[in-house]
């Protein structure tokens, strides 16, 4: 055992990390744009066409599975053209290919640089965008047939609806990954957050849907607010907001990042990393915007595989690697990304531990990773951070559709103390094993995609020796995520078979709404014998229904994904594709001797994979005996006679810090009470005075005359009072 | 030819009271497209890139000869542009009100018709007193509209709006006569800047009783000192502010909004406002740049106040249509902000959302009049939920929000993009740093851009804050309703009307949501008519700038620039 890791290991190591020094691709052209080929338009072409033909569907009443179909096949066909594109891209490495396909916005004011504005809809293909797009286009043709099984109850309009906000979501992210301008980045920004917006909000009866659709897209904005203050920057710092034109204008300062001349680099051009970042930190979830996501679980399952933890959460994460080079030049960028990224990685498995409805444990997890990836490439290890986003999203993926699976069968129940033992039930075995493969992935169970993706990012955070404590942090998180990974899997799939329905099959009340959020009121003591008993009686008619052909395929396939995603590690697939692109890291000149961090005096890339091994393990271990061994039901585990050692901790944890009361109370409510105010003010001041000055509303009947002489006086004289107002803010001004 | 899409309007207003009460408005329906097809083809079938399109279109014709007023009208890309949007609105008004209006339904068509006639010639009069009449007049429609056909409180808010605005732009007349008086005394024919200047432009009457509008505007800005500018700027501003509205002359307008049958709303919203920032941005500015450059920052400010502070004013507001009323300062406020920013992105930018606002939120209106009309409320309180009742009804209330919360891909982005781009660059900040490339200077800045920016956090705010109560959420109707809520409102009175929408209902609104989709994604047909209207505009602010330093030497100056400041300094 031991021989064979060293062994696979060392043969990773021979081939891999960048930071070692080993021999390194040329180092792309940036600025320099080729021809690419036209097939590159299908990969957001065919989305588009199935949201258009979907929309069809809907329009003429379809009530079958044909939008199912229509997208299935639509998507497999931007996938194949994916492939087809990455071919082609990798075919010229270094070099960025553009594809040219409708003018957009265009403005002139001038011949020199920066007089004039050019925003079109074009592709910038190079190996950063083919790794997105692959996984994106591949995941999405996949949980779209697993969505055709998983949303057939809703046949009809709902159906259609789905299929077509899942059609523009694929769309909307190939604009995001593949344009050739921050404004189509943006329109692909904005419009998955749209798509996020009606998916989370599918089920648009139920006020908490609607409130997490609605939250998720104000959140958004928040972030979209610094990324378009960002572009605003970057026209005017750099006169374009092309990337190819960008990183042009860019080239000197990277030089002068390169030679370690950091300082001297305009803080105007340092601003602009930092103001992306905010974009960053909105759209995949990070402190502070991160309380959006939890909520967004609202939404149906497949919707949370693909975009909820797969797909359009990484984008900021594509945001930062896309413009590395500038991120390069500041001084400020990357540390707030490293930190912010490790700090929301612990925060959210804190919280992760302590829920019970398993989505949500999942939609912790994938905060909490996605913290990792920004820690990643805050320590610059952009293909740490890039492998890390593929490996996650075919493990959460999987670990999201089969908890869907749970849920579809279980009407609806995702409480853990309320299911056990569920791969051993008739029909469950398919995605018992494929859970069991997606929580070995994210606990870092070694020779795992997950546990190589995460190791990059370990060791790097430990060899920079800047960066020791984040390293620390990053090895306790993923200690914390193996045991939240398995607890849920020894509570709910393995163990005594037990299972109560969840309340889409009968007014249970005891789930789910109605408790601010707060899962877990009772910490598992409260579900005594009698109570027991009585949801037994309700579930007797109630037989989970195991899932069907297009589920267990999709499930298979994600599964064996999930194990192969670990081969790209061996053949150092992944770095290659990032230094091939404008995500590659920089070498930095120092003046003196290049410091190197260690691991207690050894080189942490050699070691790391043993350390985050025995820390997985003991995650593991401590998740086997808390929760597995000797429990006799689904509602109590040996780990609830711990929670009296923690205190108030387990409770707060429980209640996810109350951030979300924090924020309410700190920005919503003075907002409200402020517009409140405001709408008073707007009311009997502005507006009151010219009332109150003889106009009498009430009088409409009667004679006009009456009514106008007397209004007359009233805004002769709110006007002059306007426009003295207005005279004297002017005055001040000018003079 | 631009008489025509006065008098085609007018024509049939003359028509409407002699047709059957029942064919009233099939005939209305007819006048509107016939405009709308000629509106068309004046737009489509030309160029209007070149910065002398549509000169050949113009009319004149001797008026009041002694006074100097001359019945003038011109049109380019810009005002073109505007006045297809009135054409295009026009149908859909006649169109929305078949089973709104059932009571004295000539009176009614009529003066939507003439309406429609008064704005068509707001944007293509040429002369100012022309230009004033046809301002003014359209307060008349607009009040009988709102008076005899809006809802409960409707005599009220006529009043209001009609002495507001009347106050506002009595004084605006004012500066206008100043500016002709300051024309025929104060400047010299004889000058040689004026030689210049008709040398240039044969059509130019200087030194003469005239109200031409290009003369004006070139007297004004050559002769007209930056002081007096600044005045006769107030005074226009005082005119133009109330019709946009600017805080703090909005008022008027929630309650115009709120009262106004969904015409009246469709039209206020979708062109009476931009009659505002139309004044500022083709009376205004090219009248007194130098005036409209001292003011920037004041309504930079105003502007501001609108966006953010009217903006948290609809989040509060329990009455859909007053949240969309409000919605309207805070979008007008991106508006006059992009203007002011007195650069290509900025104007440009505004120039389109004015279009591209009259659409979005013109849509919006009549999604919510079709509601009122099922449920006889508007209160949040009261109806909500009802993508389960009308889901095709649904489904355009969100494509349109999406439109006015400014989403890519959708028209209202790339106006409000391009107007907060423009804020962003004016910014003197940008002289200070060598290294910018894209900074054009000005008085607004980053810091603007940024305030105005959170706008868009407040839009969504308050846009999703309607859509989750009115659209989404368990569905709630009036109790009144539960025994005939498959056939909406039950009045006998009133023709009754399916749950979902009508096929003459989604052809109302389907046309303003191919536009919105079409002006997001391709806008590059309408920003090129707009161009030289826009440029215009930005030449006449860069001739104050470059002008004004009284210490600029001589040499240095372009050939009109120093004559005119030694004219300036002699009129002190």
């Amino acid at each position: 055992m031991t021989h064979l890791l060293s062994h696979l290991a060392s043969v990773a190591l021979a081939a891999s990390p960048p930071a070692e020094g080993a021999a390194r691709a040329a180092a792309p052209v940036l600025g320099r744009v080729v021809e690419g080929p036209w097939t590159a338009v299908l990969i957001p072409g065919l989305p588009l066409l199935a949201a258009v033909l979907v929309a069809l569907c809907a329009a003429g009443r379809v009530r079958s599975k044909l939008p199912a179909w229509i997208t299935v096949g639509c998507l497999a066909g931007a996938f194949a053209a994916a492939v087809q594109t990455y071919l082609a891209v990798v075919h010229q490495p270094g070099l960025a290919q553009g594809v040219r396909v409708l003018e957009w916005i265009h403005l002139s004011w001038g011949e020199k640089p920066g007089q004039s504005f050019a925003a079109d809809f074009g592709l910038y293909l190079d190996s950063l965008t083919m790794l997105w797009m692959l996984f994106v286009t591949g995941l999405a043709t996949l949980i779209a047939l697993y969505a055709s099984e998983y949303m057939a109850h809703d046949l009809g309009a709902g159906y259609n609806r789905f299929y077509f906000a899942f059609a523009l979501f694929v769309f909307s992210m190939s604009c995001l990954v593949m344009g050739d301008n921050l404004i189509l980045l943006y329109l692909g920004w904005e419009g998955v957050g749209l798509c996020s917006y009606l998916l989370i909000g599918y089920f648009y009866k139920k006020p908490s849907a609607v409130a997490a659709a609605k939250k998720a897209f104000i959140m958004n904005r928040i972030g979209d607010l610094g990324l378009a203050l960002g572009i605003m920057l970057t026209f005017v710092q750099f006169g374009s907001v092309r990337y190819a034109e960008i990183f042009e204008a860019a080239a000197p300062y990277l030089t002068l990042a390169g030679e370690g001349r950091i300082g001297e680099i305009p803080l105007l051009i340092q601003l602009i990393p930092v103001l992306f970042t905010v974009g960053a930190f909105g759209k995949s979830a990070q402190l502070p915007l991160y309380v959006w996501l939890p909520d967004a679980m609202e939404g149906p399952t497949p919707v949370s595989a693909l975009i909820h933890a797969a797909t359009m959460v990484t984008a900021g994460v594509y945001l930062v690697a896309r413009f590395l080079p500038l991120y390069q030049c500041s001084t400020w960028a990357l540390p707030i990304v490293a930190w912010t990224g490790a700090g929301t990685a612990l925060l959210a498995a804190t919280i992760g531990m302590a829920q019970f409805d398993i989505k949500r444990i999942m939609a912790y997890s994938t905060v909490s990773q996605l913290g990792y990836m920004f820690a990643g490439l805050g320590v610059l290890t952009s293909a740490g951070a890039a492998y890390h986003v593929f490996t996650h999203a075919f493990f959460k993926a999987t670990l999201f559709l089969g908890c869907g699976a749970v849920m579809h069968g279980f009407a609806g129940q995702l409480d853990l103390r309320k299911l056990s033992g569920v791969a051993f039930m008739k029909g469950w075995g398919i995605v018992g094993l494929a859970m069991l493969v997606g929580c070995l992935n994210l606990a870092g169970f070694p020779f795992t995609a997950g546990f190589f993706s995460k190791d990059m990012i370990l060791a790097e955070a430990f060899a920079s020796p800047t960066y020791q404590a984040l390293g620390w942090v990053l090895l306790f998180t993923a200690g914390l995520t193996a045991y939240y990974t398995f607890r849920v899997f020894f509570r709910v799939f393995i163990g005594p078979k037990f299972y109560e329905p969840g309340d889409e099959l009968h007014a249970h009340d005891d789930h789910g709404h109605g408790h601010g959020g707060a899962h877990g009121h009772g910490d598992g003591h409260g579900h005594a014998p009698a109570k027991a008993k009585a949801t037994a009686d309700a579930a007797h008619d109630f037989h989970p229904h195991a899932p069907g052909w297009a589920i267990n395929v999709v499930m298979v396939l994600l599964t064996v994904g999930s194990i192969l995603a670990a081969y790209p590690y061996l053949i150092s697939w992944v770095p290659g594709l990032i230094d091939a692109s404008s995500a590659r890291v920089i070498e930095v000149a120092h003046g003196g001797e290049h410091a190197h961090g260690t691991f207690f005096g050894y080189d942490p890339h050699a070691v790391m994979y043993y350390v985050s091994a025995i820390v997985g393990a003991v995650g593991i271990i401590f998740a086997f005996v808390l929760h597995f061994v000797g429990r006799t039901g689904a509602a109590t585990a040996k780990a609830d006679a711990l929670l009296p050692v923690f205190g108030p901790l387990a409770r707060w944890a429980q209640n996810k810090w109350y951030v979300d009361e924090f924020y309410n109370f700190l920005v919503r409510v003075p907002l409200l009470v402020i517009s409140h105010v405001l709408h008073l003010a707007d009311k009997l001041l502005v507006d009151g005075l010219v009332d109150l000055a003889g106009f009498m509303p009430q009088a409409a009947g009667r004679g006009l005359r009456r009514q106008q002489t007397g209004a007359l006086n009233g805004y002769a004289f709110g006007m002059v009072l306007g426009v003295g107002v207005i005279a004297a803010i002017g005055a001040v001004l000018l003079w | 030819m631009l008489l025509a899409l006065i008098l085609i309007p007018l024509l049939t207003a003359a028509v409407v009271p002699l047709a059957p009460k029942r064919s009233v408005g099939q005939v209305a329906l007819l006048g509107t497209l016939v405009a709308l097809a000629l509106a068309a083809y004046l737009t489509l079938g030309r160029d209007w890139s070149g910065p002398d399109a549509g000169r050949d279109l113009a009319v004149s014709a001797p008026w009041m000869p002694e006074l100097g007023l001359v019945f003038k009208l011109g049109t380019d890309g810009l005002s073109m542009s505007l006045v297809a949007l009135t054409a295009l609105l026009g149908p859909i008004c006649v169109a929305c009100s078949f089973t709104a209006v059932t009571q004295r339904v000539r009176t009614y068509y009529g003066w939507l018709l003439v309406l429609q006639a008064a704005m068509t010639g707001v944007f293509l009069a040429r002369d100012m007193i022309l230009f004033y009449v046809f301002f003014e007049f359209t307060l008349v429609p607009m009040f009988v509209l709102i008076s005899l056909y809006g809802s409960t409180n409707r005599k009220a808010a006529a009043v209001k709006f009609f002495l507001y605005t009347f106050t506002g732009s009595v004084i605006a007349l004012a500066g206008i006569v100043y500016a002709a008086w300051f024309n025929a005394n104060r400047v010299d024919a004889a000058d040689p800047v004026a030689k210049a200047l008709v040398a240039a432009s044969p059509d130019l009457v200087l030194g003469r009783w005239t109200f031409d509008l290009a003369s004006l505007q070139a007297a004004a800005s050559r002769f007209m000192s930056a002081e007096t500018q600044w005045w006769v700027f107030l005074a226009l501003l005082c005119g133009f502010a109330v019709k946009v509205p600017l805080v703090p002359v909005h008022t008027w307008l929630p309650l115009a909004h709120t009262e106004a049958p969904t015409a009246g709303s469709v039209v206020l919203a979708g062109v009476l406002l931009k009659l505002g920032t139309y004044g500022l941005l083709k009376i205004a500015i090219g009248l007194c740049p130098a005036g409209a450059m001292a003011w920037a920052p004041t309504i930079g400010l105003l502007c501001l106040l609108g966006i953010v502070g009217a903006g948290l004013i609809c989040w509060v507001q329990t009455d859909v249509k007053k949240l969309v009323a409000y919605s309207s300062v805070a979008h007008l406020g991106f508006c006059v902000l992009g203007l002011f920013a007195f650069n290509d992105a900025g104007v440009q930018g505004s120039v389109l959302y004015m279009i591209n606002h009259g659409l979005s939120t013109g849509a919006l209106f009549l999604c919510i009049g079709m509601i009122y009309e099922r449920y006889h409320t508007r209160s949040m309180r009261e109806i909500g939920g009802l993508a389960a009742r009308m889901p095709i009804w649904a489904t355009f209330m969100v494509f349109f929000t999406m439109a006015s919360v400014g989403l890519p891909g959708l028209n209202g982005f790339v106006s409000e993009f391009l107007c907060l781009l423009g804020a962003f660059q004016a910014g003197d900040v940008w002289r200070s740093h060598p290294l910018t490339v894209g900074g054009t200077g000005g008085n607004l800045g980053p810091y603007v851009a940024a305030i105005a920016g959170t706008g868009m956090i407040i839009a969504a705010m308050y846009l999703l804050y309607m859509l989750g109560h009115v659209v989404f959420g368990p569905l709630r109707e009036p109790h009144h309703d539960e025994h005939h809520s498959a056939s909406g409102g039950a009045h006998d009175a009133e023709p009754r009307l399916p749950a979902d929408l009508t096929a003459r209902e989604i052809g109302v609104l389907a046309p303003l949501a191919v536009l919105c989709l079409v002006l997001g994604v391709y806008p590059k047909p309408l920003m090129r008519m707009v161009d030289p209207g826009v440029k215009e505009v930005i030449a006449a602010v860069e001739g104050a700038r470059t002008q004004r330093p009284a210490t600029r030497p001589v040499a240095e100056g372009d050939a009109g620039a120093a004559p005119a400041l030694a004219t300036q300094e002699a009129a002190r």
